[in-house]
């Protein structure tokens, strides 16, 4: 069903294209659906639809939760409380991760003496990595958390953690890691921080609706946010969305310039990322949509820039670093931006150039600068549509 | 007679030019039949262009013999006749040898997948051009030797190299497919291929006997107008039996055309007979569910796995559940019954685990490549990592939020239903007739719903493969 919903992808967008070879029933149905589409899109006209889109793991779905705490009702306990298991999940994946990990080094790497982890903790890292490959993980106790700590310290660990790029280690690992002892509180509540940085590989679609009400309840702008799966094989449900798209928020994590992709770890994770924002800015659907651009993940990129040079990905492969420290991370920035600046003129066809392109730095966990941001993409696209009705 | 020996056109040649053109129009009929009967969209990948492949060498085959040892005569020589164009490339590499590289490409891929128990270790479009290979270096060199005289005849010295050129590639399939004998194949692959072996070997045999006696005989009029009759009309023989006797698959291939095969199947599940695939059950015990179950407990609930998997479809997110439900089939089929469990995995890991799959799940790298390395396409834990990935990312991402859909609402009502329903039994006291409780089944209104919407899962499946 998924795969003929697939084979129609290119209908979406053109639907003059007209019904021909559909026998008369099926035209009569159409008729009805396109009816019924025309009377929900007069209903639904004043919603603004965004899109989140970007790579897998750039962060789309740490936005949406943020746009949910700040202009929905936020999380309540049970909500909370329902991320239990997936920050327990998170925590048991991740020191499996770490722990095959380092075995693995230990056996091919040629310093691998460094990898080799200590005597007293290779009984507690067969155990965990068991548990991390079950299906149902036990509940962590503090006797587990304890055992997780001991491993998290050992040194051939936190040798393979800095080697992190080679293995799919999720960003939030150092986050739990330290955080272990609360998380195996009996009475555990995850914090709004915690939820933030919990670790869902999203799959499918999920939307909220939202009015993004400030502190002068000016704005009546009521949006619709869809937030997808980033990886090779969701990517081709995203065409479902594309119609009457009026903004696309795309996240690009700037950290993950060493990194691989999760699906195809003979890919780098930046090119992979080039190349989607290329697809995705000549889709035919997008002429008149805004683009946002997130540059995400900034506090990751200002710590990595500075151990590891930007030129190990391809596509920077021009970059020289001028200075050190703060100005670095500053050119380095810089530099990124331009990069992305360039393929967005690159891509966009003379015709379409009055569509909107803005650049922000952002960092999804931080939810003042989200508000910011996301105050000042509603301004922009305000102003937009004051500009089509003529007003402005 | 005479006349007609040397430069072509006695009455023979026009039976078998005859000949050869009608196998050349039933092959076209055959090849292109069944697409236009049975409406079939295309195929990726090589089930696809190997028959293609097939009828083009088939062509070539035939007319570079026409042309090569003339059967027409013509009024003035063509710089396009030239006997090396025709005699050697477009007979060798592009006739023969293409024709039977493709065979052996299939004979090959079998091999792999059902001796071997693992995917072949090259894809059919690396595979091809490597058995090609010789025939092209051969072709070459006999262009640069330039051995033909103006009949496009070599002498003795050329004809037994270049005839057991030929009989090495019959050998090789017949090698290959003798590897692949004790397997007991669902869909008559073998039995096919056999076929057109035993076939194609015999006419072999007549053919190149009439090849060795059309080439080196050069100076006996009779004979080389009998030689070449037969050499054409057995070649054309070949060719059409070759191509009708297809190793092919329900499903992966659409070039079989018999109507003693049963209809189409929809899955792969019900084409190998798994005990109730795809159709929901009548008497499935309704039980309540329990939310706080863990999901891959729940899913072993046939109602219930179709209303979540309602769900996903409609978040967009089905896949993972649909690959659930086949490693379930998959895991019915007894574990000592390899041949189907590998055409079952096979079918599973063309459709959700390669990358580009029609319904491509998404799971990690490592777990894929695990999967296409692997080295038994039987075990019975093969597909368990990624179906480990898998219900985690439905536990997080879809569980949730399936609770509060109005998928849900609807099955526990359906369920509720069901149980009021076995509760009057007792009571009636007619309804012990299994027939009896048919008729109420099909009162249920929702009951009705779901057995439409699963045969539209399925046929959107067979449509994807």
């Amino acid at each position: 069903m998924l795969s003929s919903f697939i084979e129609n992808m290119g209908l979406l967008c053109s639907r003059h294209r007209g019904y021909h070879d559909a026998d008369a029933e099926e035209n009569a149905q159409a008729v009805e659906i396109e009816r019924r589409i025309e009377q929900e899109t007069k209903a639904e006209k004043h919603i603004q639809k965004l899109l989140l889109l970007g790579a897998g793991e750039s962060g789309k779905s740490t936005i949406f939760k943020q746009i949910k705490l700040l202009f929905q009702t936020g999380f309540d306990e049970a909500e909370l409380k329902s991320y239990v298991p997936v920050i327990h999940a998170n925590v048991y994946q991740t020191i499996k991760i770490l722990y095959d990990g380092s075995k693995e080094l230990a056996q091919n790497d040629g310093d691998s003496s460094k990898y080799i982890i200590a005597d007293e903790n290779k009984e507690i890292g067969e155990k965990l990595s068991e548990i991390g490959g079950r299906l149902d993980y036990p509940r962590l106790t503090k006797e587990l958390a304890k055992e997780i700590e001991s491993l998290w310290k050992d040194d051939a660990i936190q040798e393979t953690f800095t080697c992190g790029y080679r293995f799919q280690v999720p960003d939030c690992a150092q986050y739990f890691m330290e955080n272990l002892q609360r998380f195996s509180d009996v009475n555990y509540v995850p914090t709004k921080d915690d939820v933030l940085y919990a670790r869902v590989r999203t799959t499918g679609v999920v939307e909220i609706q939202f009015s993004p009400v400030g502190e002068n309840k000016r704005s009546g702008e009521v949006y619709r946010l869809f937030d997808v799966g980033g990886q090779r094989n969701e990517r081709r449900k995203w065409i479902h969305l594309f119609e009457g798209v009026s903004a696309v928020i795309f996240c690009a994590a700037i950290s993950e310039y060493d990194q691989t992709l999760f699906e195809d770890e003979n890919r780098n994770r930046m090119m992979e990322t080039k190349e989607l924002f290329d697809w995705v800015l000549k889709q035919p659907c997008f002429e008149k949509t805004s683009f946002m651009l997130f540059l995400n993940k900034f506090d990751i990129f200002e710590k990595k820039v500075l151990k590891v040079p930007l030129n190990v990905c391809e596509w920077f492969k021009d970059y020289e670093s001028v200075s050190t420290g703060k100005q670095e991370i500053e050119h380095a920035y810089e530099f990124v931006k331009k990069k992305f600046e360039e393929l967005y003129y690159q891509c966009t066809a003379p015709e379409r150039m009055d569509r909107v392109f803005k650049i922000y730095r952002t960092t999804a966990l931080d939810q003042k600068l989200v508000k910011k941001t996301f105050k000042l993409v509603d301004e922009t696209l305000r102003r937009r549509n004051l500009l089509e009705a003529g007003l402005l | 007679m005479a006349g007609c020996a040397g430069e072509g056109g006695c009455p023979s040649d026009y039976v078998a030019v005859a000949i050869s053109f009608l196998s050349l129009i039933l092959l076209l009929y055959r090849s292109i039949l069944p697409f236009v009967i049975h409406k079939f969209s295309r195929t990726k990948g090589s089930g696809f262009w190997i028959p293609v492949l097939q009828v083009f060498a088939s062509f070539n085959l035939i007319l570079s013999i026409v042309m090569s040892v003339d059967l027409l005569k013509f009024e003035r020589r063509h710089w396009w006749q030239s006997c090396y164009v025709w005699a050697v490339w477009i007979e060798g590499p592009l006739g023969f040898g293409l024709l039977l590289s493709c065979r052996i490409v299939q004979a090959f891929q079998l091999y792999f997948i059902f001796a071997k128990r693992r995917l072949p270790p090259m894809r059919s479009h690396v595979c091809l051009p490597l058995f090609l290979l010789p025939w092209f270096a051969g072709a070459a060199f006999i262009h640069v030797k330039q051995p033909l005289n103006n009949h496009c005849h070599m002498g003795a010295q050329w004809v037994v190299p270049v005839v057991s050129f030929h009989t090495l590639y019959v050998a090789t399939l017949v090698a290959f497919t003798g590897a692949i004998r004790h397997i007991e194949f669902r869909f008559n692959e073998l039995r096919d291929l056999w076929r057109g072996i035993v076939l194609s070997a015999s006419s072999i045999g007549v053919w190149i006997a009439a090849y060795v006696l059309n080439e080196i005989h050069d100076e006996i009029a009779w004979l080389q107008v009998v030689s070449r009759f037969l050499l054409l009309v057995t070649s054309s023989i070949l060719v059409l039996a070759f191509f009708s006797i297809s190793s092919s698959q329900p499903l992966l291939s659409q070039i079989s055309l018999r109507r003693r095969e049963p209809l189409k199947y929809e899955t792969m599940g019900q084409a190998l007979g798994i005990p109730d695939s795809g159709l929901l059950m009548q008497r499935e015990p309704s039980q309540a569910i329990d939310p706080d179950e863990p999901l891959d407990k729940l899913l072993l609930n046939k109602r219930f796995r179709q209303s979540f998997m309602a769900f996903a479809d409609s978040c967009l997110a089905g896949e993972s559940v649909h690959f659930h439900d086949d490693v379930h089939e998959l895991g019915k089929i007894p574990v000592n019954d390899s041949v189907r469990r590998i055409y079952m995995a096979r079918d599973i890991i063309d459709k959700y685990i390669t990358a580009g799959a029609p319904m491509e799940v998404n799971i990690s790298y490592r777990c894929r490549q695990d999967i296409l390395m692997t080295s038994n396409l039987a075990h019975p834990d093969l597909f368990n990592n990624a179906l480990n990935e898998l219900l985690q990312l439905m536990k997080m991402n879809l569980a949730k939020d399936y609770w509060s859909s109005t998928f849900f609402l609807k099955f526990k009502e359906e369920a509720s239903m069901r149980l009021d329903a076995h509760e009057m039994e007792p009571m009636t006291g007619w309804n012990f007739s299994p027939r009896l409780s048919g008729v109420r089944g099909a009162d249920d209104p929702f009951h009705q719903e779901y057995l439409t919407k699963d045969s539209d899962h399925s046929s959107g499946n067979t449509d994807a493969t």
